[in-house]
């Protein structure tokens, strides 16, 4: 990590493998870590299967680990992982002590050849990188294990490139993509959250295409799909907000597929149509906001297009938070300027809370809105901004089935972009 | 710098335990006769660790930046539980600008491998620039431990070159330590070590420091507050949100009491031995024999037994009426209690309150010092109930209950309530739960729980745990190896 920082909403790579491995229904993390690292390297990934961080597996090492090693502790966890709990894959995820003992944890994994499920290792020792390392890094060690293809089926996608506990609004977010999807006559494996979570990484590899949300991440995976098996990935930068994105996204698609012209012609106008009929009832409501967006690259992409191309606002700051690599970054300032307002925004990398809110304090006056995570609402108090609680982190609302995305998701957005408590 | 208070460990206190079961009789013939001795789980769920509760016990002392010397992760608690938790609010009440600080020095594989201490240098730099702190709190973890990086070291460099300043390392790398109750220790230490160091403050006549967790809500603190009053007794309570100045204090107050068997208690026999300063280490008082326990223990310490059992008197007078409303619901049903050691001995004896029987309760530790605790708990629960010494462990919670079939679940309910039984917690951030008015509150709670457990009886037909239905089949104590007794 570059820098110290104060208050990261980014962790480590260790809180990436769980939000992963942790929201695979049915497969088991495993923590080779010490005490701790299951509570606070699990801190927001939701779990829902597993009912808590109490409900992972760990071998919880203490100092007798980090001086003779824990080979023998993580031999019998995994021993008493498959036979106490229900599930179908086992992760083996290392924390930063048992990272930095050596232990050799594929030849403990090796003795359970016969085991009836795959038990994957994966170093994601908290030191080794961050969120971002450890969602790229276990995704693509659960792919390689699993995806296998026997024919391949023209109709399936592949999509990723979201951590999935950084999407405040996940579970209505993947519901939103199905839906909007099924209307083409595609399937789509999005791994996460539904129980046939397994079985979509098993069969990834006869999709017929994969379409990558994340600006920079996830590389090494569409090259994964790539060689093994011939797939081709469509880079969508951001997440598909609003009407003017979902029709662009489902034209690529169609024409990566070759679909129907007409169907996805006719889907399109439908769906905006809803939208703007919910719009049109909006008359006298409406006022424009002049925002600054703090979220990660994805989030901050999708909102930005939303409320700029299709709901009237002007943009003028976005601070990104997630690691992006300086690699990608003009790509992302390119989508930012390819906004359709007049006024271009000012883009911004950062993590550290206090330097965020310096940042937002430029804009003192002249901004209206702040749309953020929790820990921006104090800023935006002090500027008398109106806040809109919408990117990770939140901690203040529960979020069931309500999306952000898509068609029906632009509009709980909307909803809370001007529903002032 | 010599340190007045050397870094301890709970595990060698006689008679500790993090893995043990047994029958309450079983467990006290053990430990009386000497014989108790840990055991070992071959499998384990997830826990928390000691720099947690380090962590906890220190960031919110007000003019104070904590740095914490990890990577990212080991920020995540208290970074979110200073917004999540709001503990400011729920602890002095005070709903304006958050005013603890946090930083991770962001530990990556380089400085893992080229040492760490430049970067922490470089923190503690930027924390004094952005808010000119009176105390740095310097926080190890286990990767910073593991490679050696000395924090002692940095922050003496650091206070050389910073006189205004107070630098505090805190050693409390996860792996340190089983009972994780020693991070509390540790941070008690560290603000005696480094700040109030050999100081003798003159006594203070009237002063009584009241040592506290950070689970305690404004509204407990409230309630002892006015307990505590009735009987002419004033408290500070520590070290939540305290300054600079109320910490330098700690040495002059009369007397020290506390309010959980695991916080607090070897500083206080510390100061004792320094200070003369005559302590007590009761419980919670959470129920009304844990409640009378409580303050007529402090009570007998401060001299004002006599004005204690008027107060007794008429504060159990007060709830007696509804709470024999409340047990006519609740007299002869069964429960099983699932949490921290000094909140699930005080959930023992408030269902002793509403006539509810005890079958079984999971308590992160046992040791010697709390076989009394747990034997008080027999003369109304019998000799018969189970003591899982368990930091959680569902998988063991819930073969359990299965098998015990109680009426109703105390605790942490993510798993309990997939099984469909009533559950309720006494745990609350925000509506009293201390002294007799808190026993009505509970009470409410349990019989709410009873009342309407729709929720749960119908949630569990509609859902899974994430266990083996061979699981439960087994013996819930299969995964602890049992020493030779």
């Amino acid at each position: 990590m570059k820098k110290c920082t104060e208050r990261p909403r980014n962790l480590c790579s260790l809180n990436g493998a769980i939000s992963v491995a942790a929201n695979i229904y049915k497969c088991i993390p495993i923590l080779h870590a010490s005490p701790g690292c299951s509570n606070q390297a699990s801190q927001g990934t939701h779990m829902y299967y597993l009912g808590g961080y109490h409900g992972l597996v760990s071998t919880n090492a203490y100092e007798r680990e980090v001086v003779f090693g824990g080979s023998k502790r993580l031999q019998e966890t995994i021993q008493g992982s498959l036979e106490v709990m229900k599930g179908e894959l086992f992760t083996v995820i290392t924390g930063c002590s048992m990272g930095i003992n050596g232990d050799d944890i594929d030849s403990v994994i090796r003795e359970f050849e016969d085991s009836p499920y795959p038990i994957i290792g994966i170093d994601t020792a908290g030191f080794k990188g961050d969120t971002y390392f450890g969602y790229q890094a276990t995704l693509l060690a659960i792919v390689k294990t699993l995806a296998r293809k026997t024919k391949t089926d023209p109709r399936r996608v592949n999509v990723y490139g979201q951590v999935p506990h950084t999407d405040e609004t996940l579970r209505g977010d993947i519901e939103e993509l199905d839906r909007i999807f099924a209307r083409i006559g595609v399937k789509l494996n999005t791994f996460f959250i539904k129980t046939d979570g397994i079985e979509q990484l098993k069969n990834s590899g006869n999709a017929a295409l994969n379409i990558n949300l994340s600006p920079w991440m996830n590389r090494n995976l569409d090259s994964y799909y790539e060689h093994q098996f011939g797939i081709p990935t469509l880079h969508y930068p951001g997440l598909p907000i609003g009407p003017t994105a979902v029709e662009d996204l489902l034209r690529q698609v169609a024409e990566a597929l070759d679909l129907d012209r007409d169907l996805v012609e006719s889907v399109i106008q439908d769906e905006k149509q809803y939208v703007y009929h919910y719009f049109d009832s909006m008359m006298g409501t409406f006022e424009r906001l002049r925002y600054i967006l703090v979220g990660e690259s994805n989030t901050v992409l999708g909102y930005a297009r939303y409320l700029t191309n299709d709901a009237g606002h002007i943009p003028l700051a976005v601070i990104i938070t997630d690691s992006v690599s300086d690699k990608f970054k003009p790509d992302i300032e390119a989508e930012i300027h390819k906004l359709e307002c007049d006024r271009k925004a000012d883009v911004y990398y950062e993590d550290d809370v206090y330097l965020i809110e310096q940042i937002v304090g430029k804009y003192k006056d002249r901004a209206t809105a702040l749309i953020g995570g929790s820990y921006d609402k104090v800023i935006a108090k002090h500027l008398n901004l109106f806040f809109v609680l919408a990117t990770y982190p939140c901690f203040e609302k529960q979020t069931l089935n309500r999306s952000h995305i898509g068609i029906r998701g632009c509009l709980t957005l909307t909803e809370d972009l001007y529903n002032h408590y | 710098m010599a340190k007045e208070i050397l870094d301890k460990i709970r595990d060698t206190r006689p008679g500790f335990a993090d893995a043990q079961a047994g029958t309450a009789e079983t467990l006290r013939n053990q430990a009386r006769q000497g014989c108790f001795k840990n055991a070992h789980r071959t499998f384990q769920q997830g826990i928390q660790c000691v720099q947690l509760n380090s962590v906890n016990t220190l960031y919110s002392i007000q003019d104070s930046v904590m740095i914490i010397h990890a990577p990212y992760g080991c920020s995540a608690c208290a970074s979110r539980g200073i917004i999540n938790l709001d503990v400011k609010k729920h602890h002095i009440g005070d709903t304006s600008d958050i005013s603890s600080h946090l930083m991770s020095t962001a530990l990556g594989e380089k400085e893992v491998i080229l040492g760490g201490e430049k970067r922490l240098e470089d923190t503690a730099r930027q924390a004094i620039d952005r808010y000119h702190p009176k105390i740095l709190f310097i926080v190890s973890s286990c990767a910073s431990a593991i490679i050696g990086d000395d924090i002692d070291a940095v922050a003496e460099r650091l206070q050389a070159e910073f006189p205004e300043q107070v630098f505090v390392p805190v050693h409390c790398e996860g792996f340190k330590s089983r009972n994780h109750a020693t991070g509390y220790d540790l941070a008690l230490s560290a603000i005696h070590n480094y700040i109030i160091k050999d100081a003798k403050p003159e006594k203070k006549k009237g002063l009584i420091n009241l040592f506290a967790t950070h689970s305690l809500s404004m509204k407990d603190q409230e309630e002892m507050k006015r307990l505590l009053k009735l009987i002419g007794l004033e408290v500070r309570i520590l070290p939540y949100f305290a300054t600079y100045e109320e910490l330098l204090e700690i040495p002059a107050a009369e007397y020290n009491v506390s309010v959980c068997q695991i916080f607090g208690d070897e500083y206080m026999e510390f100061l004792h031995q320094k200070y003369g300063t005559p302590y007590t280490v009761s419980c919670m008082p959470i129920g009304i024999k844990s409640t009378d326990f409580w303050l007529r223990s402090i009570a007998k310490l401060c001299g004002k037994e006599k004005e204690a059992e008027e107060v007794i008197a008429k504060e159990r007078a007060a709830v007696q009426e509804e709470i024999a409303v409340i047990r006519k619901k609740t007299e002869g049903l069964t429960a099983c209690i699932t949490a921290g050691t000094g909140r699930g001995l005080a959930a023992a004896t408030i269902i002793e309150d509403y006539g509810i029987k005890l079958l079984c309760i999971h308590t992160p530790y046992y040791e010697e010092s709390y076989v009394d605790a747990f034997e008080r708990l027999e003369e109304h629960h019998g000799s018969e109930y189970i003591i899982n010494v368990a930091d959680m462990q569902p998988f063991e919670q819930i073969n359990l209950l299965k098998k015990l079939k109680p009426d109703l679940f105390i605790g942490m309910a993510n798993w309990a309530s997939r099984l469909g039984i009533p559950t309720t917690h006494i745990l609350d951030g925000k509506r009293p739960t201390f002294g007799y008015r808190g026993v009505l509150y509970l009470g409410r709670k349990l019989e709410d729980a009873l009342d309407n457990n729709n929720f749960n009886r119908k949630l569990k037909d509609y859902t899974e745990l994430p266990f083996r239905d061979e699981w439960y089949d087994e013996d819930a104590f299969k995964y602890i190896e049992f020493p030779e007794v």
